[in-house]
């Protein structure tokens, strides 16, 4: 027996047109990218005559080679590398937060619970944009004064400061999926003896992976593409920072900007062909007998 | 209760002492080094080193930034090249200490703009900061940027060299906030093969323009037999964007101003700005100039169109000569030093009419000095006047004639310094350049050697030479805060006239009316004069 809802097949073809016309601006938009980042002027219409086959973009991307010709440098893996510290700082810690905080709301009665509950989504209303003026006064009054820790500390902040806007969110995310747990999971599990601590690590984190590993990719996704704090605080640039400061439309070779670009799309694409089979798969577990 | 009303007032004592101690910095009674500038270099140079090895430093760590298109990278490399040689001196001088100099290039400078704005407060922006001089008087206001009008005065004979209107550039209410790096001008280029065709002599075209002789009128004439004869697809092709700054050329050649000194109000010069705009429309509704041409494609439309000959002229930008030998605008490839020569006239944007003058446009780029240049090295506050000394030598080696003669002859800008102006004439420093058999760091040498490869010929240098007496003629946009705002609303005034949605008079009125519903706006811009009733345009032949 299917766990979805079927419908006549009849209808099944117009559906899978109406979706496909509906994101078709974005399949034509990346495509572009693509075709344009491996061609040596720009595809921006479906003029193909402007492309012209070449790996030349991809080679300067990689060699941090700004223009056909010229000294302007930069060191791309470093770029890549910064990009990818804040990704993963951002997914770890946004995960770790919420999983534990997701479990101690979905399971623990305390006081202000619900207010808890009721202001997450409120915190979640608040654009990131809105906050940047308190979240620069208070890094410019916490940043240390020692040079050595100034690079380090931007980007702590940076993390500390993206995964604040996706923690809300993520909580709720993860309490939802703690929910959707029975009861007698737990149970079973203290009553074999095992404290709090480890029916939560060893018997309630197995069965919500599919929770953690979304919340995981959506606050990475998030920490990869953020462009305002990382412009704002941290010292070095990332992927996101890079390509908005090298789009002048007048001066920049552009095929070698959609390479650039094709790049920091790879991680979102990586991430979805390999994940979303577990994203998809539901909760299907026993009860212990 | 009383526990809890303890326990409050515990946490409230503590809280004011936290408070109390946060921010305060503890009295130290080091002695503060300081520096007095003497002119000589060299010698300012020692002191320096000096200062700093006394104090246990042994590496200064500064970050250049700048920002532009791909060949100008000597925005940043000068600045490397300066720590080269004040490197090189103290290691002749037994001095061991070493400026190290990381660099940022972006190509959008509004963009590095905004970045500075927000980091230098944080003391994260780079400490050299190369920039339109533009973003000066707000920079300067906000004290993100070095006041250098006293270490200037020590090095006077290197002041006097440059060009007084581009020093002018670097000054805010009276005070020196810079050096100038680099600027440019902006002339009309005359394909020479369409104004053959058309029967329009070149030969004496810059002197014509010169004296005024030949104006927009003529301009539109030659455009439209060149058109009429099939020699060329268009009359005129110029820049797009916001108006700013290349259009408001219009204004200044039809004798008009932008900007008051006396209340430091913009202007719109009514009969002025209604000349340029109907200038605009004449010549797109007459099939001239492409009506979507504020929408076209940089590397696609505009320079293909100008190099593959299909227009009689074009307003562009003196980089324009280089940038055509790099870029593969040409039916893919780009034009070789001799074909840009033999291809392309060009003269000062011409009068409006009979009785004004020709003009060009420039945008001088400034190094500046961040007001905390220096701070992430040790021993800040103690050495802050030595670490800015030593910036503001940084920049007066960086402005040297011969790394400003290198930037400009790879970039195709114009000398900022009489003494780099004179260098680009000699051959035999060409030719050394063109080998790169300077004394430059290594590291300089190593990233413009693909550009001094392309760029290096006696074409270029001779081209160079030729437009600078356009500064003479020069106009500075003005450095006003509120200047981008009403360049946008030029912009958006000019698509319509150019696409006949709107006639010259209702586009006028259109900006007035935008600039009215601005109130920011209309408390900084006059709006001055009348859309002339008996004006005429073009000569009637």
């Amino acid at each position: 027996m299917k766990d979805v809802e079927t419908r006549p097949k009849k209808y099944e073809g117009v559906l899978i047109l109406a979706i496909f016309l509906a994101t078709l601006p974005l399949i034509i938009g990346f495509s572009l990218l693509i075709i344009s980042s491996f061609s040596k002027d720009m595809v921006t219409n479906f003029d193909f005559k402007s492309f012209h086959l070449t790996i030349e973009n991809w080679i300067n991307v990689f060699r941090g080679k700004l223009a056909i010709t010229g000294g302007v440098k930069v060191n791309m893996a470093k770029i890549v590398l910064n990009t990818l510290i804040v990704a993963l700082g951002v997914s770890g810690l946004v995960t770790l937060v919420s999983v534990m905080s997701g479990y101690a709301l979905s399971r623990m009665d305390f006081r202000g619970r619900k207010w808890v509950i009721v202001s997450l989504m409120l915190l979640h209303a608040f654009p990131g944009v809105a906050l940047i003026v308190g979240v620069y006064l208070l890094y410019r009054i916490s940043f240390p004064q020692g040079q050595d820790w100034v690079r380090v500390y931007s980007f702590i902040y940076v993390i500390f400061a993206r995964a604040a806007l996706e923690v809300p969110m993520s909580v709720w995310l993860m309490k939802g999926f703690f929910d959707t747990i029975p009861w007698e999971f737990e149970w079973s599990g203290i009553i074999d003896g095992a404290s709090r601590i480890t029916v939560w690590r060893k018997i309630m984190l197995p069965l919500i992976k599919p929770g953690i590993l979304a919340v995981a990719l959506f606050s990475f996704l998030a920490g990869w593409q953020d462009i305002i704090y990382v412009r704002t605080f941290l010292i070095d640039q990332t992927l996101a920072t890079f390509i908005e400061a090298n789009i002048e439309a007048e001066y920049t070779h552009m095929p070698l900007i959609a390479a650039a670009g094709t790049l920091y799309l790879l991680p979102t694409i990586i991430f979805f062909l390999t994940a979303q089979q577990i994203l998809l798969r539901g909760y299907s577990g026993g009860i212990k007998g | 209760m009383k526990w809890k009303a303890t326990l409050l007032m515990a946490i409230l004592v503590f809280a004011v002492i936290a408070s109390g101690c946060i921010g305060s910095t503890q009295e130290t009674k080091t002695e503060t080094s300081k520096v007095t500038l003497t002119g000589d270099f060299t010698k300012d140079v020692i002191e320096i080193g000096k200062i700093l090895q006394q104090n246990g430093i042994n590496e200064v760590k500064f970050a250049a930034w700048g920002s532009g298109d791909p060949n100008s990278v000597m925005r940043v490399y000068g600045i490397v090249d300066a720590a080269y040689k004040i490197n090189k001196i103290w290691e002749q001088n037994g001095i061991k200490v070493k400026i190290t100099v990381t660099t940022k290039y972006d190509q959008s400078f509004k963009d590095q703009y905004q970045e500075f704005l927000s980091k230098q407060p944080l003391g994260q922006a780079g400490d050299f900061f190369v920039n339109s001089y533009a973003f000066l008087p707000t920079l300067a206001e906000e004290g993100y940027i070095l006041d250098i009008t006293e270490y200037a005065k020590a090095y006077q004979n290197v002041i006097d060299d440059f060009y007084p209107n581009l020093l002018e550039a670097a000054k805010y209410k009276g005070k020196l906030y810079g050096l100038p790096q680099d600027t440019e001008a902006r002339p009309l280029y005359v394909r020479k093969d369409v104004a053959k065709c058309a029967g329009l002599d070149v030969t004496t075209l810059p002197e014509d323009v010169k004296s005024g002789e030949f104006t927009w009128s003529d301009v539109y004439y030659w455009a439209k037999k060149a058109k009429e004869k099939g020699c060329a697809e268009w009359g005129l092709i110029h820049r797009k964007g916001s108006a700013h700054p290349d259009l408001i050329q219009f204004i200044f050649a039809f004798n008009g101003k932008l900007y008051d000194p006396s209340t430091g109000k913009l202007v719109l010069d009514v009969p002025a700005v209604y000349k340029w705009l109907y200038v605009e429309w004449k010549f797109a509704q007459d099939g001239l100039l492409p009506k979507d041409i504020m929408s076209w494609d940089w590397a696609k439309q505009i320079h293909p169109t100008i190099v593959e000959g299909r227009t009689l002229f074009d307003i562009g930008g003196t980089w324009y000569w280089t940038e055509w030998q790099t870029k593969q605008y040409y039916h893919g490839r780009g034009l070789k030093p001799e074909e840009v020569k033999e291809w392309f006239a060009y003269t000062l944007f011409p009068a409006g009419e009979k009785g004004d003058k020709p003009v060009t446009l420039s945008q001088p780029f400034i190094w500046m000095i961040n007001s905390k240049a220096g701070q992430l090295n040790p021993k800040y506050e103690e050495l802050k006047d030595v670490y800015h000394a030593l910036a503001f030598l940084m920049i007066v080696k960086a402005s040297d004639s011969e790394i400003n003669a290198i930037h400009s002859v790879i970039s195709a800008h114009l000398p900022v310094r009489k003494e780099a102006a004179k260098l680009i004439k000699d051959e035999n420093w060409l030719n050394k350049l063109k080998n790169l058999d300077l004394d430059l760091a290594p590291e300089v040498k190593d990233n413009i050697k693909d550009i001094v490869e392309k760029t290096v010929n006696p074409i270029n240098a001779k081209f160079l030479a030729d437009v600078s007496y356009m500064l003479e003629y020069t106009h500075l946009a003005p450095a006003h805060p509120k200047y981008p705002a009403l360049a946008d609303i030029f912009k958006e005034a000019v698509d319509k006239v150019l696409r006949g949605e709107m006639t010259p008079e209702e586009a006028v009125k259109f900006i007035e009316d935008k600039i009215k519903a601005d109130k920011e706006l209309a408390d900084n811009v006059e709006i001055k004069g009348e859309i002339p009733k008996e004006w005429e345009f073009p000569r009637g032949d």
